[in-house]
């Protein structure tokens, strides 16, 4: 279970708080959604949860299985199945992508106690997800991301994601990008992945994708709060009506 | 420009003691007469200092204080086994080698079978002839002459390489300059080189030390280069793990026409380094890559110096130098491109980079073009930056530790160099080599 707690985040080195006291809990083997306006901390959040350095937690807790992450650096988060798809996905040049998805395979599965991938055993599994993702492996001999599309960059992180066996994935607007065919593709992806075992948080500004990754629930996060949770239907309510009311709230 | 200077101690003492070692290196009496008029010439120019434009980072009156023994013949009781270890991921390379200890050609660990069409003959045999050939080298650059000199002086031995017209090999020859011994010395060696006309072969110079020998020792090593119409020549140079030892490499290269030059120079843990290198294209349409690596921390100092010498039309020059600098250490690049009068139609580009993993490292880059030429392509480039943290995060986020991070991102960032080594074999070694100076030591500063 996922539990967010009173969480207040600024940037380090400045003063304005992005998030301002977030209450947000996850149970296992739940989907839920965030939607929100552009800039008001939706992959701020998403990166705490990652552990990035540049923010600063203020206040608040957040616990992953009951156990305090805060203090956690982000590849042991990642060892504990936090796994955050980018919004942007960097470029890695000089790091083929096979190279990169089998050290970080590994890592995991060593920090995890599990035995580490094989040569044969590691492209066997990735040929596998890769076309399940439709991927042509051919393209992990380049370097990680170097030169992808947009989509291109939003499956190849799915696949770290397949790769990887996360119990807590968050996904930070993987939808944005990817054309009618690939929306579909990886959200069968992220399909796959839904097990009791696992929580999800996704981050979208479009009900589209909630059709193909039904939700349990969606909350509203607007100036740095959830202002709003309810059920799949808040996302086509929002749709019609914006966020227009939120910001009223907010002043 | 003749100013008397005061002389240094160290100065003072290598133009002293010619008399008494003189008589124990090899060479008849024309040799002997070169040795002796060089020696004059270095007494008159003295070791380089800062006040040499090209020797303003790299002041060698500061770092050579002391002369050492110069070393003329190898006492050690090195074995194939200690060369092996030596060479590190190099030694694993199954190819001809010719080991010299100390500066001295040591026939019983060299194994020339297998470099057909290639001649070597020791330096010390040819001298010994009164082969007198290139010790009246002298160099544009003052200082270089004046370690040239100092070279021709005292050299001991090296190899004499000829290529024969139209020779393939696949296999790299290795020269290996091994240093063993408790006793730090002056070591003195020089290359001559020549490759055929339509030749194309690899020759890997690798410098390295005996482990448990002394850490202390100087370096003065020249190469001369030529090759013939049409030759390619893929030219390694290797220095590692020479613990403080005070390394100065000179290389002297000509160009014939349509002819191929890629030399890559990679430095790591030595005290201090100069590698400097001097390319004239002779004959047109002659092309020119010179890339290299260099790994410095703690204080060490790595000094980079080309110049690249378009005196004909059509020529293409490429420079990709990239440095990892951590803990004090200093990294120098000079790139001077010369483009004459003649030399239309040329195409250079030049590039050194430096990843800086510590705030006290330096990285000096001075690139300089000189064009005469008006239907000319140039340009240069340089940069210093540290890790970057968003890669990091990225590769953090996905489950891999910091070191690791650190250590695949460095190793990107140098792999890029690493790539223009042809020879597979070689370049294996080398990023292997690369991977266990990180992680020694790189990766796990913060
Ligand atoms: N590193 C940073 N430096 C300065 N400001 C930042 C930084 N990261 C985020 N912010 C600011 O924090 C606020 C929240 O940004 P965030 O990226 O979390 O928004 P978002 O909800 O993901 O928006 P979008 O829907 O456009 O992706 C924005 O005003 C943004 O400018
Ligand atoms: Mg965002």
């Amino acid at each position: 279970m996922l539990e967010i707690k009173n969480l207040h985040v600024k940037i380090a080195d400045e003063d304005a708080e992005i998030l301002k006291g977030i209450d947000l809990v996850v149970p296992k083997g739940e989907v839920h959604a965030i939607m929100g306006p552009n800039g008001s901390g939706k992959s701020t959040l998403a990166y705490v949860l990652a552990g990035r350095e540049d923010y600063e937690v203020t206040d608040g807790d957040i616990l992953w299985n009951g156990e305090s992450i805060l203090e956690m650096a982000p590849d042991e988060r990642a060892a504990k199945g936090v796994f955050l798809a980018f919004q942007y996905p960097m470029e890695i040049p000089g790091v083929a992508g096979l190279t990169f998805l089998r050290t970080a395979a590994n890592a995991v599965r060593k920090k995890r106690g599990q035995e580490e991938l094989t040569t044969p055993g590691f492209m066997k599994l990735v040929k596998e997800k890769a076309a399940e993702l439709n991927i042509d492996v051919e393209m992990l001999k380049r370097p990680v991301n170097v030169g992808f599309s947009g989509g291109e960059k939003k499956r190849s992180e799915i696949l770290q994601m397949a790769m990887l066996e996360p119990s807590l994935c968050v996904l930070d607007e993987t939808d944005s990008g990817l054309d009618i065919d690939a929306l579909r593709i990886v959200s069968d992806g992220v399909n796959a992945l839904r097990s009791p075992e696992r929580a999800m948080l996704v981050i979208t500004h479009y009900q589209r994708l909630l059709n193909h990754i039904v939700p349990d629930k969606v909350h509203v996060l607007a100036y740095g709060k959830i202002r709003k949770s309810g059920g799949k239907e808040l996302a086509l309510e929002l749709e019609k009506s914006g966020y227009a009311e939120f910001q009223k709230d907010a002043a | 420009m003749n100013v008397a200077v005061m002389k240094t101690k160290a100065e003072m003492t290598l133009a002293e003691t010619f008399g008494s070692v003189a008589e124990a290196l090899p060479g008849g009496a024309e040799v002997k007469a070169a040795r002796a008029a060089a020696i004059g010439r270095f007494a008159a120019g003295g070791l380089p200092h800062r006040r040499i434009e090209e020797w303003k980072y790299t002041d060698l009156r500061g770092v050579m204080k002391d002369a050492l023994p110069v070393a003329v013949g190898d006492e050690t009781k090195t074995t194939i086994a200690d060369v092996i270890v030596a060479m590190g991921a190099i030694g694993r390379i199954d190819a001809p080698r010719f080991v010299l200890v100390n500066g001295r050609y040591r026939k019983d660990l060299s194994n020339l079978s297998g470099a057909s069409g290639i001649t070597v003959t020791p330096l010390s045999e040819k001298l010994a002839e009164g082969d007198a050939s290139g010790l009246d080298a002298t160099d544009e650059d003052r200082g270089a002459s004046a370690l040239l000199a100092l070279n021709a002086a005292y050299v001991s031995d090296g190899a004499v390489i000829e290529v024969k017209d139209g020779t393939k090999l696949d296999l790299p020859l290795l020269v290996v300059h091994v240093r063993a011994g408790a006793v730090p010395q002056l070591s003195v060696g020089r290359n001559r080189i020549v490759v055929g006309k339509g030749a194309t072969v690899t020759i890997a110079e690798i410098f390295v030390a005996v482990p448990g020998s002394t850490v202390d020792g100087q370096v003065n090593s020249a190469s001369e280069v030529q090759l013939g119409e049409g030759a390619s020549l893929s030219h390694i140079k290797v220095a590692t793990d020479l613990g403080s030892v005070t390394h100065l490499a000179n290389w002297l290269v000509e160009l014939g026409g349509e002819s191929s030059y890629r030399a890559f120079q990679y430095t790591s843990s030595v005290g201090v380094a100069r590698n400097q290198l001097r390319a004239t294209f002779k004959g047109e349409h002659a092309k020119l890559d010179i890339s290299g690596v260099f790994l410095g921390r703690k204080s060490e100092h790595i000094d980079t110096t080309l110049f690249v010498d378009h005196a004909v039309p059509h020529g293409e020059s490429r420079e990709l130098f990239k440095g990892v600098l951590d803990g004090e250490a200093r990294g120098i690049f000079q790139g001077k491109v010369i483009v004459r009068p003649d030399a239309q139609k040329t195409d250079g580009k030049q590039m050194a980079q430096a990843l800086m993993l510590s705030e006290t490292a330096e990285f000096d880059s001075k690139p300089e073009l000189e064009i005469y030429a008006d239907d000319v392509v140039c340009g240069h480039g340089s940069t210093a930056a540290e890790l970057d943290h968003d890669l990091l995060f990225y590769l953090r986020a996905r489950g891999i530790p910091l070191d690791q991070a650190r250590a695949l991102l460095i190793q990107s960032f140098i792999g890029e160099a690493i790539a223009k080594v042809d020879n597979t074999a070689l370049r294996e070694a080398l990023m292997e080599e690369a991977e266990t100076w990180l992680a020694s030591s790189a990766a796990k500063s913060v």
